[in-house]
């Protein structure tokens, strides 16, 4: 019989939050598995984000090679164009596709950077969808619907609303939204799990995976009430209310995982991970006024800053703000809230020296900046591309990511000062996750050294009884497994898969009459002059 | 066989009419369709719809662009034809580069 894996992805979870909830009785399934398997601290690439963080855990490569450095991408190094970044964007080979590729079955749910949905052998249901297109996320043809009919199946919650995506980090305008919004969380990965139960009952895999993604949100919004203790006295009833449901959240995810592994049974591999780890976040940066306040980025005349909520991020007007910017006057910008980068536009008529001058006096800009409140250093820790993204698509990188000494994000958004203060603390996101695994071979009750989320990949290779590709940059890691496994079957290395390959579709020319009336279309749409 | 332009169109529109049933959408969906207005698009599902587009294709196309022209106007709409033009014109210009 081939080997069964099992991955169970809890975004953002941290065993800060994790570790009191067990021993608080509100993770008991967990607090077992963590007991009878291996954990670890699990180091996630730079940045600690989503996109490039599960797209590195899926291809065992960094950001460097795998091409995905946040939610969002620039069309081109030059272009202030902002667009989505897709599965086609990564540009190195999945588990889900290796594992395919060498006969095995594979099913995972949820996880980003899946859409369009790889044609894998098994089921594909791509994770951060807009709920209207969920169907176009499915694979093979026929599964949306094998899902839409399935008891109380409502695709509305189990997708994204990207209004409800932003409160996350922009937070609920009033705590009446609160209660509603954690209790869709618990109902999405209930609902979620039942696709799963599903499909390991009726079709099951070799490979099983999902996401869970309400670790991360509810960390984002509500930290404050995950990270308290049971005794904290709240003032005001939907505060308790909100600490109750969060627990509430954590004791459904810890059924929930208990029922996957049952179904899993004792003969598989399963793996909980997360990409990133979650802390405490008060300040806000707004680094692109920074960046004009040091005459290195110019809003475009008649742009009133933002004065309406300074804490917010501008993560819906992404695709916006790089048009509200004086691209003429503009060396360096921040484009996304998400990854914390820097981009330094580099003007094609000068001289690649000043390029590097440029990108140095920023950084000894930025760590010689203190907060006015605190006079603490705002960056930890500045990173170059050629640092921390090393690789073929390090052009496409930002020039300086930074580490924020808050831990927090940045905010883009044009604004009239350069710090503002949330007005409860929220969570963001910290560079170490979690890491758990239980099963045959697998050592009981041993805490591992840190590992890195790079390893998981070849980790869930071998398991499955596949060779490790030898440009996986990670190791299978000798900490996790009982003595004699990996001397039994030593780790094979198999020759780099290469980038996968999309073929062109072939498709016929306009004839001159369609030609006209495509034109005449684009005409009226603006888009042609 | 080899698509035409005609087939485009009615790709186009069948992705659009078998996505809109999903979340019982009662109209009629034509050249004249406005996505944002009439079939209650946010720009992400716009963005999503061209992926998958350019998926079908296996062709990359300005999407970004568009989007962000659309985003210029007074009145951001795109209309089910104007999709149709912008996939045809972009699909047809990879064909006489090819």
């Amino acid at each position: 019989m081939q080997p069964r894996v099992v991955i169970i992805g809890l975004d953002g979870a941290t065993f800060q939050v994790l570790d009191p909830l067990m021993k608080q009785g509100v993770m008991p399934f967990l607090a077992r598995f963590a007991a009878e398997g291996t954990r670890a601290g699990l180091r996630t690439i730079v940045p600690a984000l989503t996109p490039p963080a599960w797209t590195s855990l899926m291809t065992g490569r960094s950001p460097g090679h795998h091409g995905v450095f946040d939610f969002f991408r620039m069309d081109s190094r030059d272009s202030r164009l902002i667009r989505f970044t897709t599965s086609s964007d990564v540009a190195c080979e999945t588990i889900w596709s290796a594992a395919s590729r060498q006969r095995r079955r594979v099913t995972t749910l949820n996880f980003p950077l899946m859409f369009p949905a790889p044609r894998i052998e098994g089921h594909v249901v791509a994770g951060w969808v807009p709920w209207k297109q969920l169907r176009l996320a499915c694979h093979p043809e026929g599964l949306f619907d094998r899902l839409r009919s399935l008891p109380g199946f409502d695709q509305r919650e189990l997708a994204m609303d990207i209004k409800l995506e932003e409160r996350a980090t922009e937070g609920c305008s009033n705590p009446d939204e609160y209660a509603p919004w954690i209790e869709l969380h618990i109902r999405r990965e209930q609902h979620w799990f039942e696709i799963l139960e599903h499909l390991m009952d009726t079709d099951p895999s070799h490979l099983t995976a999902v996401l869970f993604d309400g670790v991360d949100k509810l960390q984002h919004l509500c930290w404050r009430f995950i990270a308290a203790s049971p005794d904290t006295e709240w003032r005001e009833s939907w505060e308790r209310r909100a600490f109750e449901l969060c627990r509430e959240y954590f004791r459904r995810l810890d059924g929930i995982v208990e029922l996957i592994c049952a179904r899993a049974g004792r003969d598989a591999r399963i793996f909980i991970a997360s990409d990133h780890g979650f802390g405490p976040t008060r300040q806000v940066f707004h680094v692109n006024a920074w960046l004009e306040r040091q005459g290195y980025l110019a809003w475009a005349d008649g742009l009133e800053p933002d004065a309406r909520d300074p804490a917010l991020l501008g993560v819906g007007r992404v695709a916006r703000h790089t048009f509200q910017m004086d691209w003429t006057r503009t060396r360096a910008f921040a484009t996304t809230p998400t990854s914390n980068g820097i981009y330094i536009n580099e003007f094609p008529d000068r001289p690649q020296d000043e390029y590097f001058a440029m990108r140095e006096r920023i950084s000894d800009e930025l760590r010689r900046l203190r907060h006015p409140g605190t006079g603490q250093r705002v960056v930890r820790q500045i990173y170059t591309r050629e640092e921390a993204f090393a690789g073929p698509f390090s052009s496409m990188a930002p020039d300086l990511t930074l580490e924020l000494h808050d831990g927090g994000l940045v905010s883009i958004l044009p604004s009239d000062h350069v710090f503002s203060e949330r007005p409860t603390v929220a969570g963001a996101h910290r560079p170490v996750g979690v890491f758990l695994a239980k099963g045959p071979g697998i050592r009981a009750g041993v805490t591992s050294p840190e590992l890195s989320i790079l390893d998981v990949a070849p980790t869930v290779l071998y398991s499955l009884g596949l060779a490790v590709a030898e440009d996986l940059e990670g190791a299978v890691p000798e900490s996790i497994f009982e003595a004699g496994v990996l001397e039994s079957r030593p780790v094979e290395r198999a020759a780099a898969a290469g980038a996968p390959v999309r073929e062109p579709a072939p498709v016929a020319a306009l004839d001159a009459d369609q030609e006209a009336i495509v034109m005449r279309r684009l005409q009226e749409l603006g888009y042609v002059e | 066989m080899t698509p035409t332009s005609a087939d485009i169109e009615a790709h186009v529109i069948t992705l659009l009419q078998e996505i809109a049933r999903d979340w019982d959408y009662a109209g009629d969906i034509g050249p004249g369709t406005r996505l944002f207005a009439d079939l209650g698009f946010e720009s992400l599902d716009a963005v999503i719809l061209g992926t998958a587009i350019q998926e079908r294709y296996q062709r990359p196309m300005p999407f970004a662009q568009l989007l962000a022209d659309i985003g210029q106007r007074s009145t951001p709409e795109l209309t089910v034809g104007e999709l149709v033009s912008f996939v045809q014109l972009h699909v047809s210009q990879r064909m006489v580069r090819a």
